[in-house]
């Protein structure tokens, strides 16, 4: 098809949308909230991964030594962690000696007394360590159970493999859930884009059949109903844009907030900047999509081009 | 130019359309199509047109079978076929420039030709003046005029109207016959489906007679009605 052919094609679908002022209105409203539940759904699952995230990160694995360790087995322990750091597996990791240990725990007692008789000797030395991958967990304990100077099983080494292992899961069904959702929307979506460009079709039939009489081409007659869906999803994905933001950007001040007020500080909800262009883009690419591909099925089935 | 051969075509609620036609218009005729309305006229001319497919038979345009041809080939079918109809099809939000302007622009003619040409079309059925014109501006006459040229601008080797004059008063009628012969001294090749008795008995041109789907008479020079 020649530029000149496609602008003057273009120009009848984008006219089109305007002429059926209605219709596309009704059109874009739809395919607005298909976007829109797409958008909070996405929105949700990011801020929920991005809390679940961090949780996971800080999990540790706590490494509690005998009480009567000796230097030579604690250095070993100290040189195995290293070893794994190097090798990026440890992400951080901190030595708590006797004396750091007395202190914590002096501090989270309100009432001194309550520490009588205890000295800093009879407390045991830790390791605590954030691991790259959480889920590596069983490989980076392995070796170390079996060092000597820690302490017998069920104290010795602490890891909340049940906490990393809800959360994962949790995060998996959130994926799941996610994409269903996502494509349940882009059906119905499609299912209505098509149904408008059916009244177009209907609308220009006169045109349609004079284009095939003077011997118009199929996908000349397809150009006006394609680029007027592409117009309805570029129209439907601005207003969606903008909706978003204006309603996420609200959400977030008001509800971390809120979540402050109520002690939950630790939950946050993401800002909107980096995620917010990659929403744009989803809103875009798929408005375009729903618009293209709901005119096409629409052409060919009530057009049979 | 056109032939069918023992062409039949049944319309799926059971109605024959056409039955075992055999016909041949050679290059450059002139040729009506005759028969009281269910005869079968429209059925004829949408066979060669590819708006209907045959049961039986064959129906070619210029040596090809119209009915064996891909899909995207019928647009070049179309281009090699002007069409007329009765109730005109034009466009009505464009004007008569621009409608006849859009069966150039549909074929990619350069800006170039569709600006030389389209005035020419205009003038050949007498409507240079009235190029600004929308449909609706115009008499019904004038209309079919515009439909005479967009059909004739792509300079197509066959013209089909089907009852081009219906909706035209008599005056108008003989008119647009006489456009439609002058097309056919130029070169082209006319088909007109008609019921138009009286003109087709004054012009003596060839004359096939459609009664119930078959083709009952084929005569040059012939009369609307046998007269034996
Ligand atoms: N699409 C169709 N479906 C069923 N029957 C049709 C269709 N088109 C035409 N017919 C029937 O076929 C016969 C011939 O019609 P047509 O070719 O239009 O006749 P004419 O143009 O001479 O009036 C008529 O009986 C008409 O009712
Ligand atoms: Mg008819």
């Amino acid at each position: 098809m020649k530029i000149r052919t496609m602008r003057l094609l273009s120009r009848e679908g984008v006219s089109n949308v305007v002429k059926n002022k209605l219709m596309s209105l009704a059109s874009i409203g739809t395919v607005v909230i298909a976007l829109l539940l797409l958008g909070l759904v996405l929105l949700v699952a990011i801020n929920v991964k991005s809390n679940m995230d961090q949780m996971r990160k800080e999990l540790e694995v706590l490494v509690f030594l005998n009480i009567d360790i000796n230097d030579l087995d604690r250095e070993a322990i100290k040189a195995y962690i290293r070893e794994r750091e190097a090798a990026g597996e440890v992400a951080s990791w901190k030595y708590e000696s006797k004396e750091d240990a007395y202190r914590n725990l002096q501090a989270s007692f309100s009432d001194p007394a309550l520490l009588k008789g205890m000295t800093s000797d009879q407390m045991a030395e830790s390791f605590s360590i954030r691991l790259a991958n959480p889920e590596d967990g069983a490989h980076f304990i392995e070796p170390l159970s079996q060092m000597p100077g820690i302490q017998p099983e069920p104290d010795g080494i602490n890891y909340p493999q049940q906490t990393l292992e809800r959360i994962t899961g949790f995060a998996d069904i959130l994926n799941t859930v996610t994409l269903a959702l996502m494509g349940i929307m882009l059906v119905i979506s499609v299912f209505i884009i098509s149904n408008t460009i059916r009244l177009t079709v209907f609308a220009r039939r006169k045109e349609i059949e004079i284009m095939r009489h003077v011997g118009a081409l199929d996908s000349f007659i397809r150009m006006p109903f394609f680029v007027e869906g592409i117009v309805i999803g570029i129209l439907s994905a601005a207003a969606a844009f903008l909706l978003t933001w204006r309603g996420y950007g609200w959400t977030h001040d008001t509800l971390n907030l809120m979540l402050a007020d109520l002690g939950f500080g630790m939950f946050i909800l993401v800002p909107f900047e980096p995620v917010g262009m990659r929403i744009v883009l989803l809103y875009f690419i798929i408005g375009m999509a729903i618009g293209g591909i709901g005119s096409l099925i629409s052409v060919r089935k009530h057009l049979n081009v | 130019m056109i032939r069918f051969i023992d062409v039949t075509k049944v319309y799926a609620n059971g109605v024959v359309g056409l039955a075992g036609a055999n016909l041949h218009v050679g290059k450059g005729e002139f040729a009506f199509i005759v028969g009281e309305s269910g005869s079968g006229k429209s059925t004829l001319l949408k066979l060669i047109t590819r708006e209907e497919t045959p049961n039986t038979g064959e129906v070619q345009v210029n040596g090809y079978n119209v009915h064996a041809m891909g899909r995207w080939e019928v647009p070049l079918l179309r281009r090699s076929l002007g069409m007329v109809f009765q109730d005109f099809r034009l466009l009505p939000n464009r004007t008569a420039y621009e409608n006849v302007a859009f069966a150039m622009q549909m074929v990619e003619s350069l800006p170039r030709e569709i600006r030389r040409q389209v005035p020419l079309a205009l003038g050949l059925v007498g409507l240079g003046k009235k190029a600004r014109s929308y449909p609706s501006q115009l008499s019904g006459g004038e209309q079919q005029r515009v439909v005479l040229a967009r059909a004739l601008v792509n300079n197509p080797a066959v013209l089909i109207a089907d009852e081009p004059t219906g909706n035209l008063d008599p005056k108008t009628s003989w008119e647009i016959m006489n456009l439609l012969d002058e097309v056919n001294q130029r070169g082209t090749t006319v088909l007109v489906a008609t019921h138009e008795k009286n003109i087709v008995d004054a012009m003596k041109k060839r004359v096939i007679s459609l009664e119930r789907g078959t083709i009952i008479s084929d005569a040059e020079k012939g009369r609307y009605e046998h007269e034996d």
